[in-house]
């Protein structure tokens, strides 16, 4: 009996000494800053000061009621995150669609597409920071067409177009090679099997095909969106938040606020506040799916 | 038809070749503006460079500390990945083998944190490491990633140790191996698929990862990672283009190497990190 406590207990020895190290590392990552974060986001707090002052609810007033940056940046990544996910699967699909049909530049086609995605985003911010302004000047001049002749990073509606045009251009790799994998799991002889029942192309795509890919798109649906709601670095080096603060999305808001104006407490209850829009955003989609794939 | 079929496939492979050159133009134009002078650049983007001379190479490379930065990114991204792996698949492991309260609970408390975006944590973060003494440097970058790499790894891990079946552990358990000995002689080695996987994601990460170094070892060039020091050379030097260019491809440049030769393995792991994530 003694032996039999004994093994219980080295047992749990070993679950501890196996799951404790993992369990630091992410407390002093996530939990530990995260309760620091809604403790901070009940104060006010400019950094320099020791104590920050209790002030209760009141940064989530101010930010609810008062403050137009945060609202004008919140609808920049809400119209951001729709046409982001909406595009880059659309242009993915379609581009998968083409390299599935075993063409024999299949290979160098898919490296091609899937190299910016290697890159850091705020390189590729600054590389086509170039393109727009000097770039785009040559380009302009050789060719006279008036497309390069627009300012695009420095009018709101084409600084809008250009974040979200770069990037789609740096990410649309991993979308499309999710979507070749996607394909190549659709058997052949489906495929085959529509074609010869009379199916066209297009009919065939959409019923055929397109469910099939249902998980991919799945996948690709969820990480576009989480992707798309942090969006930061590109903008950074693409406009910096110009022309007239119009490119801000809402964590580089957070970032201004904390970092650039030193406001610590409001700026966390913004983070707070990012937080809970991506808890909600997140459980209404699991569910979605999860209900569709019960249907499937 | 089947002459037509052909024609049209020619046709759509030389559409296609000539639509991912477009599509890579981009960088074609941060290679050739990264060998011209001021001059040259002002006068045409989109002309080649007169001569071959590496002089903008040579001035970047003596304004930023090349070898260090590269050694930076190299010890910040090879520390996180040892030690994500390490703790995330000893626990994967015990968790997906152990069936009780707990071990569902200490599961969820791993994999939540996904859920938290890096910008709602990033100041607090901050103020921990200088509490604990681990900003400024690049050791305690690395072991910071072992916190943020951790809950979809041993989400991953997780995933896979249960299709092992448990006769395995058993019968090492026979041949007297236990513990960490059973895990890192008889487990950890049926997980290799699944490492390279976390290995890919993960490197590509850290290596290019931007806020979190930027608020962690941006203070000294010593510690600075490569994007860190070309976001710094871009603020300095706001109009020579030809210097940006030239940080902007020494900094891609190791990325675009490894890319190359191990492109089928980068593919494969991306695809299968994001099918299992």
């Amino acid at each position: 009996m003694f032996k039999k406590m004994g093994r219980k207990v080295s047992e749990k020895v070993e679950f501890g000494l196996f799951t404790l190290p993992v369990l630091i590392c992410i407390a002093i990552a996530f939990y530990i800053p995260f309760a620091m974060t809604i403790r901070y986001s009940l104060t006010k707090w400019n950094g320099i000061s020791k104590h920050p002052k209790f002030i209760g609810l009141d940064n989530f007033k101010q930010i609810f009621l008062h403050d137009t940056n945060f609202t004008q940046s919140a609808w920049f990544t809400i119209k951001y995150a729709v046409l982001y996910i909406v595009l880059i699967n659309v242009f993915a699909i379609l581009l998968a669609l083409v390299l599935d049909m075993k063409l024999k530049s299949t290979p160098w086609l898919r490296a091609a597409f899937f190299i910016p995605y290697i890159l850091s985003l705020v390189i590729v911010g600054f590389i086509w920071k170039f393109i727009f302004m000097q770039g785009f000047e040559s380009l302009g001049a050789s060719t006279g067409w008036g497309i390069f002749k627009l300012s695009w990073l420095g009018e709101p509606g084409l600084a809008f177009i250009s974040v979200l045009f770069v990037s789609i251009w740096q990410s649309i790799g991993f979308y499309l090679v999710i979507y070749i994998a996607g394909l190549q799991s659709v058997p052949d002889d489906l495929k085959e099997a529509a074609t010869v029942d009379g199916a066209g192309p297009v009919r065939r795509f959409f019923s055929v095909i397109l469910p099939l890919l249902a998980p991919s798109i799945t996948i690709s649906v969820f990480m576009a969106l989480t992707n798309s709601i942090k969006v930061f670095d590109v903008i950074l080096s693409l406009t910096g938040g110009g022309p007239g603060g119009t490119t801000y999305s809402i964590a580089y808001d957070i970032y201004r606020d904390t970092f650039q104006n030193n406001l610590y407490g409001y700026g966390t209850a913004k983070a707070l506040i990012l937080f809970v829009a991506v808890l909600i955003i997140t459980v209404i989609q699991l569910t979605i799916f999860k209900r569709r794939e019960v249907e499937a | 038809m089947n002459r037509q079929s052909k024609a049209g496939r020619i046709t759509l492979e030389v559409v296609m070749v000539l639509l991912s050159l477009l599509f890579l133009y981009p960088l074609f134009l941060a290679i050739i503006n990264s060998f011209k002078s001021f001059g040259e650049v002002m006068r045409d983007v989109i002309a080649l460079p007169t001569k071959l001379s590496f002089g903008n190479y040579e001035h970047v490379w003596n304004v930023i500390n090349y070898p260090k930065l590269f050694l930076n990114n190299f010890v910040i991204t090879g520390l996180g990945l040892v030690g994500i792996i390490l703790v995330s698949s000893i626990a994967a492991y015990k968790l997906a083998r152990t069936k009780s309260k707990w071990s569902g609970l200490i599961y969820m408390l791993c994999i939540m944190p996904m859920l938290i975006p890096f910008q709602s944590i990033m100041l607090t973060v901050l103020k921990l490491s200088q509490k604990l003494y681990i900003t400024e440097s690049t050791w305690g970058l690395g072991l910071l990633y072992w916190g943020f790499g951790a809950p979809l790894a041993v989400f991953i891990y997780h995933g896979f140790v249960k299709g092992i079946p448990k006769e395995i552990d058993e019968s090492a358990t026979i041949d007297g191996a236990s513990g960490f000995r059973l895990f890192f002689s008889v487990i950890f080695p049926l997980l290799k698929s699944v490492t390279t996987t976390i290995v890919i994601i993960d490197v590509m990460w850290i290596w290019n990862d931007f806020l979190l170094p930027l608020l962690m070892v941006n203070g000294s060039p010593d510690t600075k990672t490569l994007t860190l020091a070309a976001y710094t050379f871009v603020g300095q030097y706001t109009s020579d283009w030809q210097y940006a260019m030239t940080a902007m491809v020494m900094a891609v440049l190791p990325s675009i190497v490894v890319f190359i030769f191990l492109q089928k393995y980068i593919v494969k792991g991306v695809v299968a990190g994001a099918v299992k994530g």
